[in-house]
């Protein structure tokens, strides 16, 4: 699961299905999908945001939705 | 001719707009500061150049990227120029793909080559501009490299290359397509490939287009049968995200062809990042910068700057038009109206203008660097615990400077719930036209703790904002849904030439309406004051002014201000905030000498004082928030409630202040 990586870690998404609607499709507008690999740059305090960085742009989104996406540690 | 400029978000849209059309815009560094339709002329006189909202895709998710989507539905345009990151193309690339699909003549400018080749991104422009079949021109537009050749190229009016299609949806897709387009032969003047293509993607505002011109019944008949059957044959896969994937494959074919990269070094963003979004640190970064701000803007250097206009505008000026006008022999009505009324009215507004300009610049310097988006990042975490989201924080600093931009920065917020809860309480945010009234009565009251004072007001704003978002988002205004995924642009090292523009630009509006509506209203108001029931030059007790005021004042009194000169300033700052500052240096006509804050000590007491601060910051958002407020909901129950809920706290919150403040002994 996303939301249990530590900043500094890599990963690939394998699932983003179980991600609502609204936060897939703006992910997918930022280019990150299924088969995206990101890595974790930092996360907020008491289970705030995580800002997570893939070619090269960073991007913020939730923890709880971090929680769903299902990824591979590389 | 006119030429309409698209691109994603914090693309350097709007700097190229400025670069190009020669005329000033707003720049901004997060995502989605073009909050509305802007028009500029080229320079060279070829047309003009319309500037849309930042849209990663045609189909819309927010108000913000409908904008786009109706203006291509419903507007005339000659040309597209497509702005695009050169250090992201992939996913810019998604775009360029709609927007040859809508098959208007078009031309890509390549922005921030410069940072792409920095990370080790190579781009071989002649074989890219052939794969894509588009003219492209690589420009740098924070520093206008390459913009004369982008008008250029513009300004020759034949497209010399030749359009293909770039993207091929297999049979299913394409035979729908030509289906879709047989039932629109003759009926559009839009390109038949597009709608149809943005109708599959789930784009309501195409769909709801079409469903003027067909019939809905087949409509639905059309998409169902070819949802099912790429859904049969591409093993489950949605009909839009099976258009996606298309896209993407044509976008990395590209991509390859055209692309070269190599291995970089850490970009500073990073290494900044690490320290401003720390997990402890970032927090109290934000808010050591915030005292940062209010320091500079209300004791080290707002301060001496305000005293030493004023001391110019109450001596050496007033003395000239004293002298100038006993010259022309003016008679007393004239010479007090002037004196009286417009000297005292507009000069005491106007000595407010170097700390207006300090916290425009500030505000103006967070937007263009980049940090407005980490705010907020680090702010979700809050917002959400409250029913908004981080987003709804950049609105509301915004809304430190004016409430009117604040609020119409709102349309950024995906959600129409979210939205409207921001839009209700940006204008608890205390903006820059309140700042004379804290200005003026710190300076009488609290001459130790200014600064921490005026703070303590700008954090009530917030906190009463977050208590009033739980409380509406948990009763009147509650839903599920939440989105929050926020780009974070790379810092920007910020231009000085921008940030002075960015910073009149927003400061020049404060200075106008001193010179006209300040101005007509201090005529008004000294008018009043001066006649009464009794005839003219009454006793300005006896005043009209008075009169209407001293309806307010026992309404006022358990608030610790029921003086009739409260009341009257109090109606005239629904007009605008600052009035209320000409107003009372008006009322309380200062003689030679002394100053209005010697004056006030006669009239209020410390405690009264902040309670009266409370009131002001609180009340009622002023007439022009009230009509942005009216525009952008289009509600007039939501209009009436933004002011009434505002009018409720106000009261209640400077009622607990007094009443409390006495209770504990305080003065």
């Amino acid at each position: 699961m996303f939301g249990h990586l530590k900043a500094g870690e890599k990963a690939k998404i394998i699932n983003i299905s179980h991600v609502g609607h609204l936060v897939k499709r703006r992910l997918l507008d930022l280019g990150i999908t299924e088969g995206t690999e990101v890595c974790v740059k930092c996360v907020m305090p008491f289970g705030g945001p995580i800002m997570i960085e893939s070619c090269g742009q960073c991007v913020g989104i939730r923890r709880k939705e971090a929680d769903c996406i299902e990824v591979e540690r590389l | 001719m006119e030429v309409a400029l698209i691109g994603n978000p914090n693309t350097g849209k709007t700097s190229l707009f400025n670069n190009l059309t020669g005329s000033y815009e707003y720049v901004g560094n997060w995502s989605g500061v073009t909050v509305e339709k802007k028009v500029g002329l080229f320079k060279n006189n070829i047309g003009k150049l319309i500037d849309l909202p930042g849209v990663y895709t045609l189909n819309p998710l927010s108000k913000d990227e409908g904008v786009v989507t109706s203006f291509f539905l419903n507007e005339k345009f000659d040309r597209l120029l497509n702005i695009l990151d050169a250090s992201q193309l992939e996913r810019n690339l998604h775009l360029t793909l709609q927007l040859l699909e809508y098959g208007k003549p078009a031309l890509i400018g390549l922005n921030m080559v410069d940072v792409a080749a920095s990370r080790g991104i190579n781009i071989d422009i002649d074989k890219f501009s052939h794969l894509v079949g588009v003219k492209v021109v690589p420009v740098v537009a924070r520093s206008g490299k390459g913009c004369d050749q982008l008008v250029n190229v513009i300004s020759d009016e034949k497209e010399t290359l030749e359009r293909k299609i770039l993207v091929y949806y297999g049979k299913d897709v394409e035979d729908t397509i030509l289906l879709t387009a047989g039932e629109l032969e003759g009926k559009t003047n839009h390109s038949p490939r597009w709608l149809a293509l943005q109708w599959f993607e789930g784009n309501k505002y195409v769909e709801e287009y079409l469903r003027t011109i067909i019939n809905p019944q087949k409509m639905e008949a059309l998409l169902n049968d070819v949802t099912e059957k790429v859904k049969v044959k591409e093993g489950g896969k949605s009909l839009p995200h099976f258009i996606y994937l298309k896209r993407k494959m044509v976008i990395e074919n590209i991509l390859t062809e055209s692309v070269s990269k190599k291995k970089a070094g850490t970009p500073l963003t990073e290494k900044i990042d690490s320290l401003v979004t720390n997990r402890y640190l970032g927090m109290p970064i934000f808010l050591a910068l915030m005292y940062v701000m209010f320091m500079l803007t209300f004791d080290w250097l707002g301060t001496p700057l305000a005293d030493l206009l004023d001391k110019l505008l109450t001596g050496p000026v007033t003395n000239a038009i004293e002298k100038s006008l006993s010259v022309v022999g003016a008679s007393p009505f004239i010479h007090d109206l002037i004196i009286q009324g417009l000297v005292a009215g507009v000069g005491g507004v106007l000595v407010f203008v170097p700390q207006i300009f300090i916290l425009f610049f500030f505000i103006s310097l967070l937007e263009d660097s980049g940090y407005m988006a980490r705010v907020a990042l680090v702010m979700d975490r809050i917002m959400e615990s409250v029913g908004l989201n981080g987003k709804a924080f950049i609105p509301m600093m915004i809304g430190f400077g004016c409430n009117v931009p604040g609020i119409m920065a709102a349309r950024t917020i995906e959600t129409p719930r979210e939205r409207l809860l921001t839009i209700l309480l940006t204008p608890l945010m205390s903006c820059s036209a309140r700042l004379p009234v804290y200005a003026l009565f710190v300076g009488a009251f609290f001459q130790g703790q200014k600064a921490l004072v005026v703070l303590s007001l700008y954090v009530l704003g917030i906190v009463v904002a977050l208590i009033l978002a739980k409380v509406f988002s948990s009763t009147i205004l509650k839903s599920e849904t939440s989105l929050f995924v926020i780009e974070l642009p790379p810092y920007r090292l910020p231009q000085f030439q921008a940030l002075r523009r960015s910073t009149w630009d927003k400061g020049k509006g404060f200075v106008r309406k001193a010179g006209t509506f300040i101005f007509a209203g201090s005529v008004f108001i000294w008018v009043l004051s001066y006649a009464g029931p009794g005839g003219l030059k009454v006793d300005m007790d006896h005043s009209f002014l008075a009169a209407i005021g001293g309806v307010l004042a026992p309404l006022l009194a358990p608030l610790g201000f029921g003086t009739w000169q409260a009341g009257a300033s109090l109606l005239t700052g629904f007009l605008a905030k600052e009035s209320i500052i000409s107003t009372m240096n008006i009322i309380y006509f200062v003689p030679k000498g002394e100053n209005l804050q010697g004056l006030l000590s006669n009239y209020y007491t410390p405690l009264a004082a902040y309670s009266f601060m409370v009131f002001i910051l609180l009340y009622i958002p002023c007439l022009a928030t009230t009509a942005t407020i009216y525009k952008e909901t289009s509600s007039k129950k939501w209009t009436a409630f933004s002011i009434l809920y505002a009018l409720a706290i106000a009261y209640l919150l400077a009622g607990i202040v007094y009443q409390g403040g006495k209770m504990f002994g305080l003065v």
